[in-house]
């Protein structure tokens, strides 16, 4: 016999040498980073569009961030930071999903010809993400080293010059497309990956998240367009005073020849802005 | 009764035969008149009787329970015995179920496969039943769950899921949802003394449980619509919620 | 050529030849499992309805014991079983149920309380016990007195299959998938185990046991219309055929089932009827209250199948490409019925026809089902005439069907049979005196002989077609060995089946592949199939009288003073055409339940000279054991404990019979 009643009966399982806990804790970390940024996704889209609202609402924003509603100062080394720890959690996130892709020409082909014979919405959205997340990886990192390397340059201005003087708006256009589909796509399946929505009809309830799924996609890349178009129009249009800092509304009376100081960052100079600006 | 005029239909057939060293993977198209009520079961024997003798295909039960029949139609797994030719087109391809070994044409060995997947995940209720007298009323179960723990072992093994899968199709080791399935089953089921560490050993790491990347593919073309989706989701949650305790 | 030797070969891994295997390999005994395809794909997977087992759960079973278990099954086999072999059954069968749901079955289960069911086609509301709370449930069968059939929702035979199957792998059993077995490997007096010829590759092995054990299933594709899997070929049943010394039993006793689908002949269940479904023939018109105006619809499934044909042939069938057919219309019981409670009818309907069965009737017509006949063996599975061949399952004919099978009775015969032969097996391979002894040369022999004819088959001058030859047997098995049969009508099938034989021995084949071949698969199993054929038609021919499913129609009684026998069909010769058919007198003068009326269909039968004698003889033990309990009274009439292996020996608890701790 070359069984035994323990092993049928599963006596013997407690003895046996117990496996590493790493897959479950990786598993969950991956879905938990991914969880992050897409969250993440939302209330940078939320800052970044108040440019919508006009160039003083974006100059809250930014200020917002380098403390100086809170110190008096701004600390834009805070940004750099966050910034840091946001690389971090891509490059982190992106080590964890990165082993999912196909390892050799061999997957790659065996699962393209897969979901080509398949035609099947999961399988591709599957693979849409894996694409993503690839151009993600080197955009992404581009875009918060640039972030991370100039900081307190962060504003109406500043961030209009970097888009369209510095041309990196077709940085940010693709970026903004991958990273949308990325993270609708990669919300949709954590919902069905963990079943949070599930419900009493998991089927119906996954018609559901699909609908939402691609009307959030729909809905932020509505507003990132816009809110690059905007980038896009105070860069054009500011061009003449390329380098200067945005001074908001209110302060513009404080200006040299007024009187004022624009919100000075700690530990620096005071610089000054010449006032006005196209517009 | 009223004489319909029937369809033509052209079947093309991929044909191989890795027994034989001279044969080479090719499409080969059959033309047929259809019938009513014409299943592909019907429309294959009637290739194979009057146009192709050699054409290799697995049917047992012809009704959609045994899962001997499952083979890619247009590319996707279905159970061919139950497929009505009037639900294709005039023209469509059959071709066997990829991930598992061929035998021949439309002929694969899942069973081999579906062996090894039981004996890698026991899929068997761990109990001591030396302990159980069978002249004795048996344990009582809740009705809920004995209907329950039906919902779930209703599937026949015909491995639409794992040719549906994409996973399983670049990882051979993969166990697929088939798999996975029924550690859920047998998890849920009280009679089975494993505990939650013993079915992580089974499936906790990423040929098991988390190599399953949600890609659905399982659960959409499950011919028996078991709830794959949702026993996959819960035997991560269970095996996560292991490792972090 | 290669030899594989073991204790036990187990031919057939439905379910009674896995339970076999399960038993033998416990007691110690190597074992292997040959199967044409993987386990979970036998056949057996197909029960839908359930198993009886009297356990007396639910309230509509309450009183129900092996007493009542008995006498049923005895009634429903008109008097063809053989008592003892029933008597071990239903003791065995709870004990069957119960290791079942301990090994995983999930069984449905009582709830208790109020609950409403149909019974003949109107609601009723019964109240379960609070003590049953949990325990196995019963549900209606045809021919039973109580609840007794114990089921798994609409899959059954599935579930009982499955944790079967996964036993079989926990206990490390090998199971060698696509292969077939094609000849016993045998001196005459003892079997040394089979020939067998692995699908894919062509190979033929050489399996030597101890002890060989059939387990093949049924034949249902001797028939054209028939509800049973394409692999039921019978051809397990002609290896024993083809010793010349093991013999088939009864094999004329073929039940056919009221309602497969036509054409497809997939099953519907009795459910369907039992909830209340109507019969509409081509006109609409509801005809079986005009033939059977107290159970309609629910007499029983020989007699109803016998109505339906009988309405068509008098051309009230509905016609279509494929033939005359009558209608089912359940779309009087609602959609949420349907979809609920018949969800298997709804989808066969919708899968198979494509039909709607909420709106639209649903085409039937009665097809061959149940093969009672089978491999003669003893009680203890052996065959009584060539040594070390077992046999369980439909394949065999131990004799508990008799002339007809009662609805839920063959799965329970599967796993019962394989509990006891299994034990019977192990103890056989105990015995030293059984150990392996066999020549090589006997060995080459015949693994020689099997080679030969397929060479012949792929290479020899044979020119008939098997396709042809099988197709045309299966059409006269339908038409003149069905459910109506006459002297004329048989005596031509047997003819023409002669003469079919006889070409099958000039068989060619087309495509000359020596692995994966189909065509030459059909060929040499066609040569097999119209031997089980020619031992059904030529049974049904010579048996002039009409017993449970054999009907007829030219000897319309019963006679227990001529036919209270069972046939055996030997094949001696090999170049014979018919076989030998021999009787087997059963002895009423040791029954316990001596030949009368079954309690339905006609009243009106020739006794046996022995029936009155036992009958008083059974009655004064009974009179004079008034107030002793049912196992004394049991034990006087027919002693029987004896015959079960000591292991599955003893009462069965329930509710209302309690065990003393
Ligand atoms: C549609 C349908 C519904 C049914 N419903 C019920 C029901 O509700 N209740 C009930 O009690 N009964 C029911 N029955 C009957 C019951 O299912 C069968 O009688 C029973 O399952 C037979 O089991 P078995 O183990 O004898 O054979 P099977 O399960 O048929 O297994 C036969 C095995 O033998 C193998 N085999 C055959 N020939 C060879 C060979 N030459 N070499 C090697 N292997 C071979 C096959 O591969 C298979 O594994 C039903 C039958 C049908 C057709
Ligand atoms: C920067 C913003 C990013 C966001 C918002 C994001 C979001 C997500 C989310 C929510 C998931 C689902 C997690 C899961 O299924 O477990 C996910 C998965 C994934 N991400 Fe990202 N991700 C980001 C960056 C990246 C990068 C840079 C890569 C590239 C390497 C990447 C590659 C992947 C892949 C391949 C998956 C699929 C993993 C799987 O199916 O298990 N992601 N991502
Ligand atoms: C803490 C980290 C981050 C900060 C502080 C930050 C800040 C900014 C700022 C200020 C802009 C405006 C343009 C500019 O000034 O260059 C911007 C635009 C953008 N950022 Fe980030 N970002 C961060 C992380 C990310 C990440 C992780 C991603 C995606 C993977 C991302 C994607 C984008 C996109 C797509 C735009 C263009 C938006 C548009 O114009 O619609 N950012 N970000
Ligand atoms: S889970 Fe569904 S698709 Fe997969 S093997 Fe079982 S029945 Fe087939
Ligand atoms: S398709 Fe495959 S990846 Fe998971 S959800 Fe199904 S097993
Ligand atoms: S042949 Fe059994 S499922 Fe198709």
């Amino acid at each position: 016999m070359n069984r035994t009643l323990e092993v049928i009966a599963g006596s013997d399982l407690v003895e046996r040498p117990r496996r590493s806990r790493w897959p479950a804790r990786l598993d969950y970390l991956q879905s938990a980073s991914g969880l992050v940024l897409a969250l993440f996704m939302w209330a940078h889209m939320g800052f970044v569009s108040s440019i919508l609202f006009g160039k003083n609402a974006l100059w809250v924003v930014a200020r917002t961030f380098e403390g100086y509603y809170f110190f008096g100062h701004r600390y834009p080394v805070i940004v750099s930071i966050a910034a840091a720890v946001v690389l971090a959690l891509v490059i982190g996130h992106a080590a964890l999903a990165v082993r999912k892709f196909p390892i050799n020409y061999r997957q790659f082909r065996t699962f393209r010809g897969h979901m080509a014979m398949m035609r099947h919405g999961d399988t591709s959205l599957w693979f849409a993400q894996v694409v993503t997340g690839f151009a993600l990886f080197f955009l992404a990192s581009v875009h918060l080293y640039i972030i991370m390397s100039n900081p307190g340059k962060i504003g109406p201005y500043e961030s209009s010059f970097r888009v369209w003087d510095q041309h990196l708006w077709p940085l940010y256009l693709l970026l903004l497309l991958a990273v949308e589909f990325h993270g609708g796509i990669g919300l949709y399946r954590l919902s069905v990956k963990w079943n949070w929505f599930g419900g009493s009809n998991p089927d119906e309830a996954r018609h559901g998240l699909k609908v939402l799924k691609w009307a959030i996609t729909v809905f932020f890349l509505a507003i990132g367009l816009a809110t690059l178009a905007t980038f896009i129009k105070i860069g054009i249009t500011a061009h003449p005073i390329y380098g200067e800092r945005y001074v908001p509304t209110w302060q513009q009376d404080a200006l040299p020849g007024h009187g004022g100081q624009a919100a000075p960052v700690a530990g620096q100079p005071a610089t000054t802005s010449q006032a006005g600006g196209a517009q | 009764m009223n004489e319909v005029k029937h369809r033509k239909l052209k079947i093309s057939v991929l044909r191989y035969n890795p027994q034989d060293p001279e044969s080479v993977p090719h499409m080969q198209t059959y033309e047929l008149e259809e019938a009513d009520g014409m299943t592909l079961f019907i429309a294959l024997n009637e290739i194979r009787e009057k146009l192709d003798p050699s054409l290799q295909f697995d049917y047992v039960c012809r009704a959609g329970i045994c899962g001997s029949c499952a083979m890619l139609v247009n590319g996707r797994p279905a159970l061919t015995c139950r497929q009505l030719t009037k639900d294709l087109g005039d023209e469509f391809t059959l071709a066997p179920l990829p991930v598992f070994e061929l035998i021949g044409d439309l002929s694969v060995n899942t069973g081999k496969w579906m062996r090894g997947m039981s004996e890698r995940l026991e899929t068997w209720v761990h109990a001591k039943e030396q302990e159980i007298d069978l002249r004795r009323i048996e344990e009582p179960m809740d009705p809920e769950l004995a209907e329950k723990l039906y919902e779930v072992d209703r599937c026949i093994e015909c491995g639409c899921c794992v040719a549906g899968c994409g996973t399983a199709r670049m990882r051979e080791d993969f166990v697929g949802a088939v798999g996975l399935n029924k550690i859920a089953r047998f998890k849920i089921d009280p009679r089975d003394t494993r505990s939650d560490d013993d079915f992580y050993e089974l499936v906790g790491d990423d040929d098991g449980v988390f190599g399953c990347m949600s890609l659905l593919g399982c659960h959409d073309v499950c011919p028996k619509q078991l709830p794959l989706q949702t026993q996959i989701a819960y035997v991560r949650r269970k095996m996560v919620a292991m490792a972090f305790s | 050529m290669r030899v594989i030797y073991t204790d036990v070969l187990v031919i057939g891994a439905g379910l009674a030849g896995q339970r076999v295997a399960i038993a033998a390999k416990r007691r110690g005994h190597d074992t292997i499992i040959l199967s044409l395809v993987p386990p979970k794909r036998s056949h057996s997977a197909a029960a839908m309805g359930g198993m009886q087992a009297s356990l007396a759960n639910v309230i509509k079973g309450q009183g129900d014991n092996e007493d009542i278990h008995f006498g049923d099954t005895v009634r429903g086999s008109d008097w063809g079983a053989d008592q003892d072999v029933v008597r071990m059954f239903v003791n065995t069968s709870p004990k069957a149920v119960r290791e079942l749901a301990a090994w995983g079955v999930p069984w449905s289960r009582v709830r208790k309380g109020d609950r409403q069911v149909i019974i003949n086609g109107e609601k009723v509301t019964i109240t379960e016990r609070d003590e049953a709370h949990g325990l196995l449930a019963q549900r209606d069968f045809g021919g039973t007195k109580k609840w007794r059939t114990c089921y798994v929702s609409d899959g059954t035979g599935h579930s009982m299959l499955f944790v079967v199957s996964d036993h079989v792998i926990a206990e490390g059993i090998p199971v060698h998938e696509r292969t077939e077995a094609l000849a016993l490997i045998h001196d005459g007096s003892r079997c040394h185990g089979a020939v067998v010829r692995n699908l894919i590759t062509g190979e033929l092995v050489a399996y030597i046991a101890k002890a060989t054990t059939i387990a093949t299933g049924g034949a249902g594709r001797v028939y054209r219309v028939t509800t049973n899997a394409v692999i039921c070929e019978g051809t397990g049943m002609a290896l024993a055929l083809e010793t010349g010394a093991a013999a088939l039993g009864n094999m004329e006793a073929v039940q056919f089932h009221p309602t497969p689908i036509f054409p497809a002949a997939i099953l519907l269940t009795e459910g369907a009827r039992g909830d209340g479904g109507l019969l509409r023939d081509v006109d609409g018109h509801r005809f079986m209250p005009d033939y059977e105006p107290e159970k309609k619809e629910l007499a029983s499934r020989d007699v109803v199948s016998r109505r339906i044909e009988e309405h068509i042939r008098k051309g009230k069938g509905a016609r279509s490409r494929f033939g005359e057919h009558v209608w089912l219309d359940i779309t009087l019981l609602g959609e949420h019925h349907i979809k609920h409670n018949l969800r298997e009818v709804y989808e066969i309907a919708k899968y198979f026809n494509g039909v709607d069965p909420v709106k639209e009737w649903i085409p039937i017509r009665p097809g061959q089902h149940y093969t009672m006949g089978g491999i003669r063996t003893k009680p203890t599975g052996e065959s009584p005439t060539l040594k070390g061949l077992f046999a369980a399952g439909e394949a065999a004919c131990w004799d508990m069907h008799g002339f007809n099978r009662l609805g839920g009775n063959s799965v329970a015969e599967t796993v019962v049979a394989g509990m006891i032969v299994g034990e019977f097996v192990a103890d056989f391979c105990d015995r030293t005196e059984n150990d392996l002894d066999v020549s090589t040369g006997l060995i080459r022999e015949f693994v020689a002989r099997e080679q030969a004819k397929i060479d012949d088959l792929l290479h020899g001058k044979g020119t008939e077609d098997a396709t042809r030859l099988r197709s045309r047997m299966q059409d006269l098995m339908t038409d003149k060995v069905g459910i109506f049969r006459t002297g004329a009508e048989l005596e031509s099938a047997v003819a023409e089946l002669e003469e079919l034989l006889k070409k099958s021995r000039n068989l060619g084949v087309r495509s000359k592949s020596t692995g994966s071949n189909p065509e030459l698969v059909t060929a040499y199993r066609t040569q097999k199939m119209l031997k089980v054929a020619l031992a059904i038609a030529y049974g049904a021919l010579t048996r002039t009288e009409s017993r449970g499913a054999h009907f007829r129609v030219d000897h319309p009684r019963r006679d227990d003073a001529q036919w209270l026998k069972r046939t055996l069909a030997t094949w001696k010769d090999e170049t014979a055409s018919l076989p030998t058919l021999e009787y087997e007198q059963l002895d009423v003068k040791k029954m316990e339940l001596p030949p009368g009326w079954r309690g339905y269909g006609a009243k009106d039968y020739i006794d046996h000279p022995d029936t009155s004698k036992r009958q008083a003889e059974v009655d004064e033990i009974r009179t004079k054991m008034e107030g002793a309990d049912r196992f004394a009274v049991q034990d006087a009439l027919m002693p029987y404990e004896h015959l079960l292996p000591e292991r599955l020996r003893g009462r069965n608890e329930r509710i209302d019979e309690r065990l003393p701790l």
